[in-house]
């Protein structure tokens, strides 16, 4: 899939923007602050709704400003659909509201318009960094590409924070209310258990076999996931099942400290080089190798599982790997229908099909495309 | 449109006091207020005696909770009514179920739906008097139709585990209301459709 169209008004730096990307790869050279990874964060809003960054949604409006809006036009198959997305500030909170074809649309109808993956940076960081954030990789790649996965995480997570409020609160809590919320966490955590297994399961593959193709010493990766629940067999009802027995065995403890204990909230994600836990005896080239196998996993899973290539946002991250590396990336994602990157300099080489942009003070401009 | 300062006074007031309705912004609010301002007196009169007299003598039933000017309301005391309690959560809701015309039995409000984030426990929502009311009435069943966002199902799922010992049948509005959706803004034809299907909760 592709995105044909990029329109900004009163987003980041960019007062007013419209931008046609091409085919291939995009390539947006600028000094810093300039706009570059502006462009990428509007593209990834379109995708998954929020930013990659963290920070609150209102700073993405423009200084001074009430509302910033972005619109794009995505194109999958033979289909073309306009998507957009806008922020408006609200007294002191910030409301964002989604389009599909013109009409306004809940978040959960809003993805998977678009899907993207991301790779910023930051991401270098996860497989030494904390599970909150390897759980967070899995829900925002999940989410995208099984709306059923979504909706199950909404519950199980609105479960989860009346079920905490619950226990804070009381050190004597309704047990009826308490069975009640831990009904919801079993059974949406059920659902939401089973699409990580299988997820990481094919993310694992595909790691596999990028990081044999890339280390010449014969290392092996391997990505497992790690429940917090244990089960028994790969079904909704098994799990289920499971995850309620661990509750009730828990239910005693909960109370006592306050919080809940038990459920996927604290699953992991956990890289292993030659059976070795990467985040404790890895090397920052091994780690890196390891989360870049774990991108383009990401990408082809993505891809062969709905049948479309997603967009690649590459921000700032070509730059912090060695050469190497980043043509290893790209050999890895192979054919990619579209791409972004960013970048401070024109980098050597350049796939045939790609199209610069010169990004400087929110003004972007198509390198070549000034008649002479 | 001349700027704040060179309204005057009284109607500036007014325009403040609808700019607080819910979904009216500043402009909306001005629009109300000119218009008001060139209608004749006795139908600015109205208004305000319409809504003196609403805060004045309507008020909650004590059975039911739902809206009323005599206590208790009249579809409590009317007698053709069937024995079925439908519980919603707010009062305005009552009326989203009595316009579908399909519903024949009686109503329980509750005053809201469990939510710990909020501060509202089981004990903050009329729970008790509900429990009451199937001691007394006997309802042949007990219809929970609270909105199917996650609030609304969990009030629900409570609500069927302490009412179902009481050996009362509970069931729940089947819906064709989006998920997340409102009792409010649904239609009411898919509002009626939902009553016809009801399901047993469990
Ligand atoms: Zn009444």
């Amino acid at each position: 899939m592709r995105l044909e169209r990029l329109a900004l008004s009163n987003v980041r730096n960019y007062a007013l923007l419209d931008l046609e990307p091409q085919s291939g790869l995009n390539v947006f050279i600028g000094a810093n602050a300039q706009g570059k990874s502006n462009l990428l964060e509007a593209i990834a809003v379109l995708g998954i709704g929020k930013s990659f960054r963290s920070g609150r949604d209102a700073d993405m409006i423009r200084d001074g400003c009430e509302r910033g809006m972005i619109r794009g036009e995505a194109v999958r198959g033979e289909g073309r659909v306009q998507i957009g997305c806008s922020i408006v500030k609200n007294g002191n909170s910030t409301r964002k509201t989604f389009t599909r074809a013109g009409r306004n649309v809940r978040y959960a109808q809003f993805l998977g318009a678009l899907t993207v993956v991301t790779f910023v940076p930051a991401d270098l960081q996860l497989v030494t960094g904390t599970p909150g954030e390897r759980r967070a990789f899995l829900n925002t790649a999940l989410a995208q590409q099984d709306a059923e996965y979504y909706r199950a995480l909404s519950h199980y997570q609105a479960a989860l924070r009346q079920k905490s409020a619950l226990l804070r609160a009381d050190g004597n809590p309704d047990e009826e209310l308490l069975a009640v919320y831990d009904r919801t966490l079993a059974e949406s955590g059920a659902i939401v258990v089973l699409a990580r297994q299988s997820f990481v399961e094919a993310l694992a593959r595909e790691a596999a076999i990028a990081h044999e193709r890339w280390s010449g010493r014969g290392e092996r990766l391997e990505l497992r996931y790690a429940p917090n629940v244990a089960f028994e067999a790969a079904t909704q009802e098994a799990v289920r099942a499971a995850l309620a027995s661990r509750l009730r065995e828990v239910a005693r403890t909960e109370r006592l400290r306050r919080m809940p204990l038990a459920g996927p909230h604290r699953d992991d994600l956990l890289a292993t080089l030659d059976g070795r836990p990467l985040s404790n005896f890895g090397s920052q080239g091994q780690q890196r190798t390891a989360v870049l196998a774990l991108k383009v996993a990401e990408y082809l899973v993505m891809r062969d599982r709905s049948g479309e290539a997603p967009l690649l946002l590459l921000d700032d991250v070509l730059s912090e790997l060695d050469e190497q590396r980043a043509t290893a990336f790209l050999g890895g994602v192979g054919d990619y229908e579209q791409a972004y990157v960013t970048a401070t300099q024109r980098p050597p080489r350049l796939p045939a099909q790609s199209a610069l942009f010169i990004v400087d003070a929110a003004q972007v401009r198509r390198e070549g495309s000034v008649a002479c | 449109m001349p700027s704040p300062g060179t309204i005057a006074g009284p109607l500036q007031a007014l325009i403040d006091e609808f700019a607080k309705f819910p979904t009216i912004g500043p402009k909306t609010a001005a629009r109300l207020a000119f218009y008001l301002l060139s209608r004749p007196r006795h139908e600015a009169q109205a208004l305000a005696e319409a809504i003196l007299g609403m805060k004045d003598k309507v008020r909650f039933c004590s059975v039911c909770f739902a809206l009323t000017q005599d206590d208790p309301c009249d579809l409590c005391t009317d007698e053709r009514r069937e024995s079925a309690i439908c519980v919603v959560a707010e009062a305005k809701d009552v009326y989203a179920i009595e316009r579908t015309g399909s519903y024949k039995g009686r109503y329980h409000v509750l005053g809201g739906l469990i939510s710990p984030i909020d501060g509202i426990g089981p004990g903050q929502l009329r729970i008790r008097e509900l429990n009451d009311r199937i001691g007394v009435e006997h309802p042949n069943e007990i219809i929970i139709a609270t909105n199917p966002n996650s609030e609304g199902e969990a009030t629900a799922l409570y609500l069927s585990r302490v009412i179902a010992p009481l050996g009362v049948a509970v069931t729940r509005l089947a819906y064709g209301l989006p998920i997340g959706g409102d009792l409010d803004y649904a239609d009411e034809i898919t509002l009626s459709k939902s009553l016809e299907g009801r399901t047993a909760l469990s």
